[in-house]
């Protein structure tokens, strides 16, 4: 484990420009010192994304990332074959071979493997962060393979054979909830909701991540932030807007998140053609 | 704290609902042991919680037990019965079709009984929408896959060539069932519908809504019929109460539709459009609605009346983005209603 306690998660993390919570530190050790995957849920834009790539940087470890989708597949999580250079390959063996059974391994053989991020990851092991990015885009079918792979680690391929983890890599999945995960999934995983940060870290947040944005204006934008989030907007801003907000108006010269200079600005924050009038008028 | 302390802990959320079994409680124990005892309360959090809905139950318990102890409300439970045994009827066939053209209304509770039978037949269609994935077919793009493993046959010559296609899905369908006090003659025939229809497909969810949104989608996942309307009406904690029409469908889309489960979907709306709210809240969830759905069905019982006329402020209001209004007052009307839907 390359960390000895909570608190030295946390510290990394900063110096990565990345604030958690207690609870994310702690589920972060955790997820490490007992190897589970990590599941984090939370609004969009609340920075689970952020989690594993920033880990990746203070492991030193590859970011092998597997954006799902619905309709994903084996083929393009795991592996597949290059069929069009086996085909050509079997082509150009055509005129006489001398050892049909020796070709055909060949013919299966590593050159032939299109490796895709979970077999990346697998082969990597320790070596790397696993992101399993927005699983609840994927269906269910998916979700049941990823639980067989998660809990072994090593996958079978009938071609080759079974290849395992060592060391088993760092894995954090990620959902936004547009559907319930399994239950079986979620008892192999961390559980982890990320809230929206509270004023005093946004406000830390902002200037971490936009050092052009002062004291005061990331305090101002910070507190109009969480006020949108109390609006019941179709898309509450999350941590990500309230920085490109703050970056927007500091651009423009202002001093804090109000008049004009709002108004005009608030696309950043808001992009949401209902919300934005509503969102206009809470404005100071 | 000690290992019986922990354990007993996660006896005590499992009273709450909370589905922490053996090896959850096994995983808090290990991540409890891994950490300073200050964090005891992430232990719990990380390992023994699996939901946003549960953090409230678990917070509620945690103090309890390790500090503070507020008392757990009791809520008041509706109940439903229709525990009425089937009549042996000679003249079945004919009773049968009596029941179908019946308004749901005027059914008594023998006759809902039967109904309940008579709608598990009911299988809708949906449209359906190309997905990702691709199958074999006869036509299309060439499948390369296959192709190849086909040549090995031959010589390596590919002489047969192989084809896949996207495959075509069917759409998801949601229901939203409105079981206020004006509903109530509609309400449980219409939950049965919603039991009968779920089982089409386990991807389709299910809503009904007074004052307030429930996801009624799991109270419904049970084989029997009588069962799924006793846990629907338990869950439901406004049923037959109040209607706020335009609140529970932003309710809706806010936390279900625009996070994906509306998207492309088939949305069906269960209600006489009768809410005292304001219309224009309603009109523009309704727009809402329609631009994120595949198609929007409105079903109101009051149609079934030919003198019925949209009238009511919400249901003018809303009617503009609906694609099928139609009524759905007895079960003939629910049957062409699902052959209709196939092709929307």
């Amino acid at each position: 484990v390359p960390f000895g306690s909570v608190d030295e998660v946390e510290q990394a993390l900063r110096r990565e420009s990345y604030l958690p919570d207690r609870g994310l530190a702690t589920a972060v050790y955790l997820a490490l010192k007992l190897q589970r995957p990590l599941l984090l849920e939370g609004e969009a834009g609340v920075g689970k994304t952020e989690v594993a790539k920033t880990l990746a940087r203070i492991l030193e470890a590859e970011l092998v990332r597997l954006q799902c989708y619905e309709g994903i597949d084996v083929a393009q999580a795991l592996y597949e074959w290059d069929y069009a250079r086996q085909l050509l390959y079997v082509r150009s063996l055509q005129a006489g071979e001398l050892d049909p059974t020796e070709r055909m391994r060949e013919l299966y053989g590593p050159e032939f493997l299109l490796e895709r991020p979970l077999l990346r990851a697998i082969r990597a092991g320790a070596g790397a962060v696993l992101l399993i990015d927005e699983l609840d885009r994927a269906d269910d079918e998916f979700e049941a393979f990823l639980l067989e792979l998660l809990g072994e680690f090593a996958v079978t391929l009938p071609e080759i054979g079974t290849i395992a983890a060592v060391d088993p890599p760092a894995v954090i999945v990620t959902s936004n909830r547009t559907r319930e995960l399994h239950d079986a999934l979620k008892r192999r995983c961390l559980y982890h909701w990320i809230d929206f940060p509270e004023l005093e870290r946004e406000v830390a947040i902002v200037r971490t991540r936009a050092p052009e944005v002062d004291e005061r204006l990331a305090f101002s934008v910070a507190r109009a932030v969480g006020e949108l989030r109390a609006l019941d907007l179709v898309k509450p801003p999350g941590v990500a807007e309230a920085i490109d907000w703050a970056r927007a108006l500091a651009a423009l010269g202002a001093d804090e998140a109000v008049g004009d200079a709002a108004r005009t600005t608030l696309g950043w924050a808001v992009k949401n053609h209902e919300d934005l009038e509503r969102a206009a008028e809470s404005l100071r | 704290v000690t290992h019986d302390a922990l354990v007993r802990f996660g006896r005590a959320l499992r009273d709450e609902g909370l589905p922490v079994g053996t090896d959850r409680i096994e995983a808090f124990c290990g991540a409890a042991a891994a950490l300073a005892p200050d964090d005891l309360y992430w232990a719990g959090r990380l390992t023994l919680v699996g939901r946003p809905h549960e953090l409230e139950a678990y917070d509620r318990v945690f103090r309890a037990f390790f500090g503070g102890s507020p008392a757990a409300p009791e809520r008041a439970r509706v109940r439903v019965q229709l525990d009425v045994a089937l009549e042996e009827d000679a003249g079945l066939a004919s009773r049968t079709e009596l029941l179908r053209q019946k308004d749901f209304a005027s059914l008594s509770p023998e006759e809902l009984a039967e109904l309940a039978a008579l709608m598990e037949r009911v299988r809708l269609g949906v449209p359906r929408r190309r997905s990702r994935r691709r199958a074999p077919a006869r036509g299309g793009d060439a499948d390369l896959r296959r192709t190849l493993r086909r040549s090995l046959r031959t010589g390596g010559e590919p002489v047969e060539r192989l084809f896949r296609e996207r495959r075509r899905r069917p759409r998801r369908l949601v229901l939203v069932l409105d079981v206020s006090g004006s509903m109530a003659d509609y309400s449980r025939a219409l939950v049965l519908f919603a039991h009968a229809a779920l089982r089409g497909d386990r991807r389709w969810e299910a809503f009904c809504f007074g004052t307030r949104l429930t996801r009624v989608t799991r109270s419904l996942a049970t084989r029997d019929p009588d069962e799924a309307l006793r846990r629907t009406a338990a869950e439901v904690a406004d049923w037959e109460g109040g209607t706020r029409i335009g609140e529970s469908l932003q309710r809706f889309l806010d936390d279900h539709g625009h996070r994906g489960l509306a998207r492309g979907a088939v949305v069906v709306i269960c209600s006489d459009g009768l809410d005292v709210g304001d219309p224009e809240l309603l009109r523009a969830q309704a727009a809402r609605l329609s631009r994120l759905a595949h198609a929007v069905v409105w079903l109101n019982p009051l149609k079934g009346d030919p003198r019925y006329e949209p009238l009511a402020r919400g249901m003018a209001a809303a009617l503009p983005y609906i694609d099928v209004f139609v009524s759905g007052h007895n079960l003939a009307s629910l049957e062409a209603f699902g052959t209709e839907l196939a092709r929307l």
